[in-house]
């Protein structure tokens, strides 16, 4: 009687440790965002490999790397015996996906690039990966969080804002981008919101001209950079008051912590 | 049947008329110079004879026949070109380039015997480039021995030359009319070496000047109008 | 001398294509593969090493048979503007991020764009009914020139990301390397090496000089344009299959002058021969020395063919 007991809690254990290896177990992560999102549904230990952007949570810096997102070994990642990898359409070229399914392997690709596309992604992507339930309750968090936000309206409306991703050469963030929809959320206007590209080459003619009264710089790069551009703009509304932020990485990036990102933001609302 | 026959060939570079209804043959057998001043047009009826330049009216006949109409491989057996400046700034052995002469089908000695003939059996492994400019004209010399074409236009082969190979050309050159009756017709640009010749055809501002053998036609009076010089600067002994 | 020559160079290129297949970046045993290594040999590596071998080939005998018909030894595939044409079709496709002709959109449109501009420069390269290589050569670095300008053009309006395919395209990305494109890529590039390899005399004699290949019996217009339209189809394949690789086509055609001489019948083919190992070569060091993270082929090749040309000028003047 024992006995049969033990044989069929080994049998047991072992069938749900196939099913958990079979089908989706192992991940190659190929884009810094999804690692996050992995890791946020507690998926770390079935990440087998991340790019070598991929920098948050600390812990998946200590990940095998297979490369850049642009162009990443196909050896390392057959070599990772993946059973899924997981791409973000918006930082993976399309003929990598197609490259990889051709050699047998699953693929899933994040098409989430509005931060109102989020939530039903994470669920998407907790469906496939079988783990629904946390990516239902993750899901639900973050669309509660994004709401508070949006109640809290810190900025007055319709004052101007402008993110600037990047000082030399100009990029900011413009429509369609997830940013974008941040700074709306809380209330913004993005000056830049009528442009041609997601992440146009700016004018600082333009800048000066529609004078936004606060100005968010990304973190990262020398500073220098930083005052060369300030100093040209110093006829604009925000630097002449003083509302120049500078906020991390986590607004840049779609994934749980963007929210974080989002209240950093509006904490420098009016 | 002659080897090469102009008939009343006009040429002209762009709008400037070089050659004005030039008539003209070359038979069988024969060794014959070119000359006059620079710019006469020596080079320019080499070329129309060898078919690389198309008269614009007159007709050019290679053993009676029209020269456009020969098919390029046979008219290479029949007339070669050297051309005065030879572009050397490839690195062929001299021995390659004889072998080239076979290129058409080899009428003419084997790429041995051609280099031997011209002077250059130590050096057939060496690159054109390591030869001196007369030891390359002779080597592309050998090339044409080897190709064995029936009629050969030489333009200026001896200006580079030292006298002793200017000598020994001209003398290979007859021994090879005597022995395989070949045509050669070379432009020269020093009248002195004119007499080795048996025929002299004096060009002159794109026409034929005279023709004839050298003692016959080298007078004092035609030294003076085609060269604008008097004899006595030149060839004292031989005119007066 | 020669023959020993030529023997070293063949056993070089057969060496490192091994090397490639069973090295970089990491080995694996041919007599005893298992599912990931036999995946990874046949269908990674080996289309990858194929594809290497075939652009290296055409990229050298191009060369090679460009500096003949150009009589410049500077000459190389791209000085007749075929990589600036075919980039900025490529380029565009990249950067616009749409795949309208399928899966291999960015191939076609390099190789069209290679084709067209081939055509306009032999189109201009004529004069009076004569191919003249003076012409060729500033046809074709006139183009060149106006394509770069337009293609930089349409970097400063595209995204950051757009951008970034592009240009890695065009630095040379074997890593896409696939079984579907190599069977085109065999049979144009061969039809390329053919051609040119079986009117080798035609080069020797081309390269004494128009009077003097026309006196040994060759068309110099008519058989300049069959190397031209051969060099054209083996420099717009290798585009299309791998982007713009450089250094190849300049400096293997000197080297294996160097060794075995100049005479066309083993200047092409060696030239084929050594330009496919040596890019090959390059590669593998481009996919090991920071692996998992590629190094281009064509950055590779740049890095290493610079120095050397300019260690080869040194010694020449």
């Amino acid at each position: 009687m024992t006995k049969r007991l033990i044989l069929a809690i080994i049998i047991l254990l072992s069938l749900s440790r196939c099913a958990l290896a079979a089908g989706t177990g192992r991940i190659v992560s190929l884009a810094p965002n999804v690692t996050e999102i992995l890791y946020s549904l507690g998926l770390e230990k079935r990440v087998v490999a991340v790019t070598d952007f991929c920098d948050y949570p600390p812990e998946a810096k200590s990940k095998p790397k297979v490369g850049g997102m642009v162009n990443p070994s196909l050896e390392a990642i057959v070599r990772m015996k993946p059973d899924i990898v997981i791409m973000a359409e918006d930082g993976n070229p399309k003929e990598l996906e197609e490259r990889i399914r051709g050699l047998g392997i699953n693929t899933y690709v994040v098409r989430a690039k509005r931060l109102r596309e989020l939530p039903g992604e994470i669920e998407r992507l907790g469906k496939a990966l079988k783990v629904e339930k946390k990516a239902e309750k993750l899901s639900f968090e973050i669309e509660n969080a994004i709401a508070g936000l949006r109640k809290r309206n810190p900025a007055k409306t319709g004052s101007r804002a402008l993110f600037i991703v990047w000082p030399e050469p100009l990029i900011v963030a413009g429509p369609g981008t997830a940013i974008n929809d941040a700074l709306e959320l809380l209330g913004w206007e993005n000056i830049a919101k009528d442009a041609a590209a997601e992440y146009p080459k700016y004018s600082i003619d333009e800048i000066i001209i529609r004078s936004p009264q606060v100005i968010f710089m990304a973190k990262g790069h020398d500073a220098s950079f930083d005052r060369r551009l300030l100093k040209k703009l110093s006829g604009v509304r925000a630097v002449k008051e003083g509302r120049v932020y500078y906020l991390g990485d986590p607004i840049m990036r779609l994934s749980p912590r963007i929210v974080e990102g989002i209240r950093e933001m509006a904490a420098y609302g009016n | 049947m002659e080897n090469i026959l102009l008939d009343r060939v006009t040429f002209s570079y762009g709008k400037k008329e070089t050659i004005k209804r030039f008539s003209i043959s070359f038979g069988k057998g024969e060794f014959c110079a070119l000359i006059g001043p620079n710019g006469a047009g020596k080079s320019t009826i080499l070329k129309l004879c060898s078919g690389i330049l198309k008269p614009q009216s007159g007709k050019i006949k290679l053993f009676n026949k029209d020269l456009e109409g020969y098919p390029s491989k046979e008219r290479a057996g029949l007339v070669s070109y050297l051309p005065q400046l030879l572009d050397t700034n490839v690195s062929f052995k001299v021995m390659e380039l004889a072998e080239m002469g076979l290129y058409p089908g080899g009428g003419g000695l084997s790429p041995d015997e051609a280099i031997g003939v011209a002077g250059l059996k130590e050096k057939a492994g060496y690159s054109i480039t390591e030869l001196s400019a007369g030891e390359k004209r002779r080597a592309f010399f050998a090339m044409l021995l080897v190709q064995g074409a029936k009629t050969l236009l030489l333009d200026e082969p001896l200006s580079h030359l030292d006298i002793k190979y200017q000598v020994e050309l001209v003398k290979l050159l007859k021994d090879i009319i005597e022995k395989s009756g070949i045509t050669v017709v070379m432009a020269v640009h020093d009248i002195n070496t004119v007499f080795q010749f048996q025929k002299v055809c004096v060009i002159k501002d794109g026409g034929l000047f005279a023709a004839g053998s050298p003692g016959e036609i080298i007078t004092k009076e035609l030294i003076r109008e085609v060269f604008e010089v008097e004899a006595e600067n030149l060839l004292p002994q031989r005119i007066l | 001398m020669k023959k020993i020559n030529i023997s070293i160079l063949i056993i070089a290129s057969i060496s490192i294509t091994l090397f490639s297949l069973l090295f970089g970046p990491s080995f694996i045993n041919p007599f005893s593969l298992d599912d990931i290594s036999g995946k990874i040999l046949f269908q990674l590596r080996l289309p990858r090493v194929v594809t290497s071998f075939l652009i290296g080939s055409s990229l050298g005998a191009s060369g090679a048979i460009l500096q003949g018909i150009l009589r410049n030894p500077l000459a190389d595939p791209y000085i007749l503007g075929i990589s600036s044409g075919s980039a900025l079709f490529a380029a565009a496709s990249l950067m616009a991020g749409s795949a309208f002709l399928g899966p291999s959109t960015t191939a076609l449109l390099a190789f069209s764009g290679a084709l067209i501009t081939c055509g306009i420069v032999g189109a201009l390269g004529y004069k009076d009914g004569i191919l003249l290589p003076e012409r060729l050569l500033l046809a074709g670095i006139g183009l060149g020139f106006l394509f770069t300008a337009v293609l930089m053009l349409f970097m400063s309006l595209s995204t950051n990301y757009g951008m970034r395919r592009a240009l890695l395209w065009i630095f040379g990305d074997l890593s896409m390397a696939d079984w579907s494109q190599i069977p085109w890529g065999v049979l144009l590039i061969s039809a390329g090496l053919i051609l040119s390899i079986s009117r080798a005399k035609g080069l020797n004699a081309l390269m004494l000089g128009d009077e003097i290949a026309h006196s040994l019996g060759f068309s110099p217009s008519g058989e300049r344009l069959v190397f031209f339209t051969s060099v054209s189809l083996m420099t717009a394949t290798s585009v299309a299959l791998g982007g713009v690789i450089g250094f190849i086509g300049l400096l293997i055609p000197h080297i294996v002058r160097f060794l075995t001489g100049s005479d066309a019948k083993t200047l092409i083919p060696l030239s084929a021969l050594l330009g496919a190992g040596l890019l090959t070569l390059a590669d593998t060091i481009g996919r090991t020395v920071i692996a998992p993270s590629e190094l281009p082929s064509g950055v590779v090749t740049s890095l290493i063919g610079a120095p050397y040309f300019l260690y080869l000028l040194r010694k020449k003047i």
